[in-house]
């Protein structure tokens, strides 16, 4: 009876400040052993029921860059990107990030990767086939994961055999 | 004033971000380490887990794990691009969720179909489910049981699969999820070449002046093939680029020629195209006329809906809707006669000049041009027939298997040619484009597979959706599925899928790597071992073939499916499973297990453990003895070899990044069917298109036919479903990836502003999809990526929570038994 | 026919003739009035032509720029507070006005010659149009997006930190006016191939 107070519901409705109230449910929820779901990301709702979706997740606009997960990892996008094209006209990306425009705006210049073509020759551009920033590079909603994920970084390895 | 900000903020950053973390800044964060030991990463390859472009892949592994993971750059595909999926595949491995332990349906200590998911050791899972497959089998027969595969086995397990259910088992009911997805592509291939996958190859992209989408958002779906569009495109301004498509998406942003038709009227204007390049007298006529025959197809086929259902009634040629009769070119040009440009925009709402435009492309011969098309075509009900209209404008100009001209269709999952197709995983199908119907095809599988003759099973069995409503029907009555999520990817959930996994008669095993909602609707979930955590081979869409090796363990007891399915061979005595007269004739079969007829028959296992590489581990190979993989691929290679589908030496496959077959003498082939370029074509004939006995190729006369479902006065909407970029199908790896969850975290209905109006909603308005047969709740997206013409609305499938394919109806190409996902009527009001 | 000629003539007669039984002050007052009242009309009508209902009685404005702008913030926003064409497009000062209006006559002229009455040649135009509205508003310091955000009323503090260095440091010097970085806000850019300030 419980199971429309979902986790991803709770979330999108009053964030994090209500943790007390979701531990609350879900603690309900797990005492209820026969509806208990195994299915983790239909967030204990049943198959055949619908509930509230959240509202639309709003992009996280800190402009704080966060710490990628290993060296190659494109960096996610810091800020709102909603009113920037990006199409055969115009990649207004460049505006800021440009190497000849990011030290006026003191944006991350783009990585000298993007400067190499298919043949992995140094162009004088940006090569073409970075142009749609957006398939590598992605913003970060205000929303919490269902599911943590319990990926190491290598940092972590190192240490016992830095010591 | 520029250092002030940057001060601030570098500041700024490093306090908040260390207050988040709860942390202090340590002093000696930046320290470098001293030892090269410690800073050592082992780096491999693998091709990309997700779609059928097939990008390798350069992992890095340390103490046993994946830590990183970039775009290979000695990759042709992709030369170190990847996605922004392909970027975070180190993280779907390590979901906190992971199964580790098999999970059975328990009540009291016993199985129970109401019963709670308790933890039992792989002896008792692979007991209960010995149990139902024989009570089945002795009670049914062959047609008792069933298995849903996938495009995104390995080879391995693929050819394994199919072993198992048909000669094992002889059982034909056995089909991969790419029956949802390529299926009406091979139809295509199969009616118009009689030789399944493209004839072209990703090189193409280099030397086309014209790129026309037929159904396709490679924007987002075939990210990595799209730079290479993108990089022809801005690097040489002749080249154009159109997109047609039943809504607007992140591809057009590409386009020169835009166009948005009306659903199912992409028929009416590949017919357009066809009857412009006639008129235009741009017809190739020493091609047509050396390399190509022409033959109607019969019409009014109906919607492969079940036979009770009323369109099925009424359709007069359902049971027979791949037949054709041979015409010739006269009549196919006054059959096409009637699709003039203005009927075509009358019917598909493509202004005119818009249409001529893209036919010019084709008609002009000193126009390169490539047609790429996925599940827009495929995802249809008439998709075989949209398939080989595409062929006609290629096969009439002769544009076609040479470099930057041809038709490509491209592939969904990234094994679905290489395992689905190449190995012959659907219920129709044996290795190497070969089918359970024909005698001599059953007889060479037979002979390779060294079975008694005769045995193997000459009936088709269920397909993908003929399979959800056997077990509704209580037909089948056990069921395994691998690596798919078919209780959120199938159609007609409520209707069609979920009462058959919930019928008491029934026993549904699911192997996954992580609880999906298909694990949920199940009895039995099998923890399964994923992507490097075993060895094994993909093939991509332009039929290159890559392996890799098992690159880290997998967590706790989960084991691949090539291990769950070699091991549950052992479980089955030829007695238990082959007719007692089989066996009189054939005594030498006596008293064998399958593990022994199958796998341990002198073919498989011919391979010792010293053959795997000493610097990587593999667990199956280890368990069984052999080098498992090596002795599969090797036997299967077996079908393929001289006829037109050669494959390397396996070995090989791990040295190289990938190879096109047919590889023979060692060389890949890139463009087939072309002397000079493919080794089967011979001498002085130009082509020769020897998947058909005469070496010609077939244009079909194939008219519009309106789609199962339009929508009405009451349902008032299209509704289209598909993927996002940021997820891979139904999310279950990249949702458990934080990054490409908060990214994309929600499905939402994508719906035109004044759709949105005139039902009195507004943008992120919580409303209900509805249809015929079932609903979910949403929200509304007015903005965003996708910008639907008035009359219809896009909802992504990759939200467990929003499971859109209880909308969605099973209506599928008659022909491919392909659901069409990208059509049915709703209507949208308000929660 | 007679008659009315005759009246025609009465009428000039009357009008002609210097008046004899009316006031001077009843001249001046009602000729104010009157004034008052074709110069309300005639800005009235003016007004009309500053709607949206009129801007996007064309199907040209209709399906291409008004559709763009409508998933825009300067159409659809937290507050609700939005622009019509007319307040970015149309000065607000009467003579700057008036000459507005001179030059949209070409646009009228356009509309009946079709210039851009297809999408394609909409777009193959866009740039030339784009750029006469850059050329506006640089010469005129950008006055209409000042109209409704006025400098002082900005609270840098309220801003994102890339938008409050931004405003406080080039804008504020004059260095560089609302236009230089806010193009396209409001509409797709063009083909920006060679426009001052764009990177490729």
């Amino acid at each position: 009876m419980f199971k429309i107070f979902t986790q991803k519901w709770l979330t999108g409705c009053f964030g994090l400040g209500l943790l007390g109230l979701s531990l609350f449910v879900s603690g309900v929820s797990n005492a209820q052993a026969q509806d208990v779901q195994i299915a983790t990301m239909r967030d204990n709702i049943l198959l055949t029921e619908e509930v509230a979706p959240p509202a639309i997740a709003k992009v996280e606009n800190k402009d704080l860059k966060r710490m990628r997960d290993y060296p190659q990892q494109p960096p996610t996008v810091p800020h709102i990107i909603s009113k920037y094209q990006i199409d055969k006209n115009v990649n207004q990306c460049m505006d800021c990030h440009a190497r000849d425009k990011a030290s006026d705006v003191q944006a991350t210049p783009v990585g000298v990767s993007h400067y190499l073509n298919r043949e992995d020759e140094y162009q004088a551009g940006m090569s073409p086939r970075r142009y749609f920033c957006t398939q590598c590079h992605v913003t970060q909603t205000e929303s919490k994961p269902l599911i943590d994920n319990v990926f190491v970084d290598v940092n972590d390895l190192m240490k016992p055999a830095a010591k | 004033m520029k250092l002030t900000r940057r001060d601030v903020i570098k500041a700024q950053a490093a306090t908040v971000a260390a207050s988040v973390a709860g942390i202090s800044l340590p002093a000696s964060a930046s320290n470098l380490i001293t030892s090269s030991a410690a800073n050592e990463l082992t780096w491999s390859k693998a091709p990309c887990r997700f779609c059928g472009t097939g990008c390798g892949i350069s992992v890095a592994t340390k103490n046993g794990k994946v830590v990183a993971t970039h775009g290979d750059v000695k990759a042709e595909v992709n030369k170190g691009l990847s996605c922004v999926k392909g970027y975070f595949l180190s993280k779907i491995l390590y979901g906190k969720d992971r199964l580790t332990q098999p999970l059975l349906r328990k009540r009291d200590g016993v199985y129970h179909k109401e019963g709670e998911f308790t933890p039992v050791s792989w002896d008792e899972a692979f007991d209960i489910m010995a149990d139902k497959w024989k009570a089945t089998l002795k009670a049914k027969g062959p047609t008792g049981i069933g298995m849903f595969g996938s495009g995104q086995w390995t080879v391995h397990e693929g050819y394994a699969a199919v072993k198992l259910m048909k000669a094992g088992f002889l059982s034909n009911n056995i089909d991969p999820n790419a029956r949802h997805c390529m299926a009406s592509a091979v139809g295509g291939f199969m009616r118009t070449f009689g030789i399944d996958e493209p004839m072209g190859c990703y090189d193409d992209f280099e030397s086309s002046d014209a790129f026309v989408l037929w159904g396709s958002n490679m924007a987002e779906m075939h990210p990595i093939l799209w730079t290479r569009i993108a990089d022809r495109r801005l690097s040489h301004p002749h080249v154009k680029v159109a997109v047609l498509s039943t809504y607007k998406h992140r591809s057009f942003d590409l386009a020169d020629i835009p166009a948005i038709f009306t659903p199912q009227t992409d028929l009416v204007l590949l017919n357009a195209i066809a009857n412009y390049i006639i008129e235009s007298g741009n017809v190739n006529q020493s091609f047509i006329e050396k390399h190509v025959n022409f033959r109607e197809g019969v019409t009014d086929i109906g919607y492969g809906l079940r036979p009770t259902h009323e369109l099925e009634k009424k359709a007069k040629n359902a049971n027979k809707a791949g037949a054709s009769k041979a015409i010739d070119f006269a009549a196919f040009a006054e059959f096409v006669k009637p699709y003039t440009f203005e009927y075509a925009e009358k019917m598909s709402g493509v202004p005119a000049a818009n249409i001529e435009k893209i036919a010019k492309l084709y008609a002009d011969p000193s126009t390169k041009v490539m047609s790429l098309w996925t599940m827009g075509a495929n995802q249809h009900t008439r998709g075989v027939w949209t398939n080989n209209l595409l062929y006609n404008i290629h096969l009439l100009t002769g544009k076609i298997s040479e470099p930057g001209n041809g038709p490509f269709s491209l592939t969904g999952q990234p094994s679905a040619c290489g395992t689905a197709r190449e190995v012959g995983t659907f219920s129709h199908r044996l290795p190497a484009d070969m089918v359970v119907a024909n005698p001599e095809h059953r007889a060479y599988s037979e002979k390779v597979w060294k079975l008694p003759k005769g045995i193997l099973n000459p009936k088709p069995g269920a397909h993908a959706v003929k399979q959800s409503r056997d077990l509704k029907d209580g037909k089948i009555n056990v069921y395994w599925l691998q690596v798919n999520n078919n209780m959120q990817a199938g159609p007609n959930i409520n209707e069609e899928m979920l009462p058959g996994y919930r019928n008491p008669d029934n026993f549904i095993v699911c192997s996954d790597p992580y609880p999906t909602v298909t694990a949920e609707a199940s009895d039995l979930i099998l923890p399964t071992a994923m992507w490097v955590e075993k060895e094994g081979v993909y093939g991509n869409a332009e039929r290159r073939t890559q392996a890799w090796y098992q690159l880290v363990n997998a967590p706790g007891e989960a084991r691949s499916d090539l291990w769950q399915l070699v091991e549950f061979s052992k479980r089955f005595t030829t007695e238990e499973v082959w007719p007692a007269e089989v066996l009189a004739k054939n005594p030498a079969y006596k008293g064998k297990t399958l593990f022994d007829v199958l796998f341990k028959n002198g073919q498989v296992d011919k391979f010792p453990l010293s053959h795997i590489s000493q610097d990587y581990e593999n667990q199956e190979s280890n368990d069984f003895g052999f080098y498992l993989q090596k002795g599969l691929f090797e036997e299967y290679a077996a079908f393929g070899r001289g006829h037109g589908h050669d494959l390397a030496d396996y070995d090989r496959y791990h040295k190289e990044r990938g190879l096109r077959w047919p590889v023979v003498n060692g060389k890949e082939t890139q463009w087939r069917f072309k002397e000079g370029s493919d080794p089967y074509v011979k001498a002085g004939t130009g082509y020769q298109f020897y998947g058909k006995p005469d070496n010609r190729a077939v244009i079909f006369a194939l008219p519009y036919e309106p789609p199962a479902e339009s929508p009405d006065a009451e349902f008032d909407m299209w509704l289209s479903t598909g993927r996002v970029l940021e997820h891979w199908h139904t999310g279950s790896m990249t949702q458990r990836v934080p990054e490409l969850y908060k990214s994309f975290p929600d499905a939402l209905c994508y719906m035109h502003p004044k759709d949105a109006k005139q039902r009195g909603l507004r943008r992120g308005d919580e409303v209900r999809v509805i249809s015929r047969r079932g609903e979910i709740k949403t929200r509304v997206e007015t903005r965003g990526r996708n910008k639907p013409p008035v009359g219809l609305v896009f909802v992504p499938f990759f939200d467990a929570t929003q499971l859109i394919n209880k909308v969605c109806l099973d209506a599928t190409d008659p022909i491919s038994k392909q659901t069409d996902f990208k059509k049915c009527a709703v209507k949208i009001v308000k929660a | 026919m007679k008659n009315i000629l005759a009246l025609i003539k009465l009428g000039w007669q009357i009008l002609s003739r210097p008046a004899v039984h009316l006031s001077l002050g009843f001249l001046v007052i009602t000729g104010f009035v009157s004034g008052v009242i074709f110069w309300g009309g005639f800005n009235t009508a003016m007004e009309l032509t500053n709607t949206e209902a009129f801007c996007i009685s064309c199907h040209e404005m209709e399906d291409n720029v008004y559709m763009e702008l409508q998933s825009t913030i300067h159409y659809s926003n937290r507050s609700g507070v939005r622009a019509i064409c007319s307040d970015c497009h149309v000065p607000h000062a009467w003579s700057d006005k008036i000459a507005r209006k001179m030059q949209a006559s070409k646009e009228v002229w356009g509309k009946i010659f079709g210039t851009i009455n297809t999408r394609e040649k909409f777009e193959n135009k866009r740039r030339e149009l784009a750029e006469h509205e850059w050329a506006r508003l640089k010469a005129n310091n950008s006055l209409e997006c000042r109209n409704c955000h006025e400098f002082d009323s900005m609270d840098f503090t309220r801003q994102s930190k890339r938008a409050a260095f931004q405003h406080s440091g080039a804008l504020a010097s004059g260095e560089k006016t609302c236009i230089d970085c806010h193009k396209g806000i409001a509409h797709k850019l063009p083909d920006m191939a060679g426009v001052q300030g764009i990177s490729h």
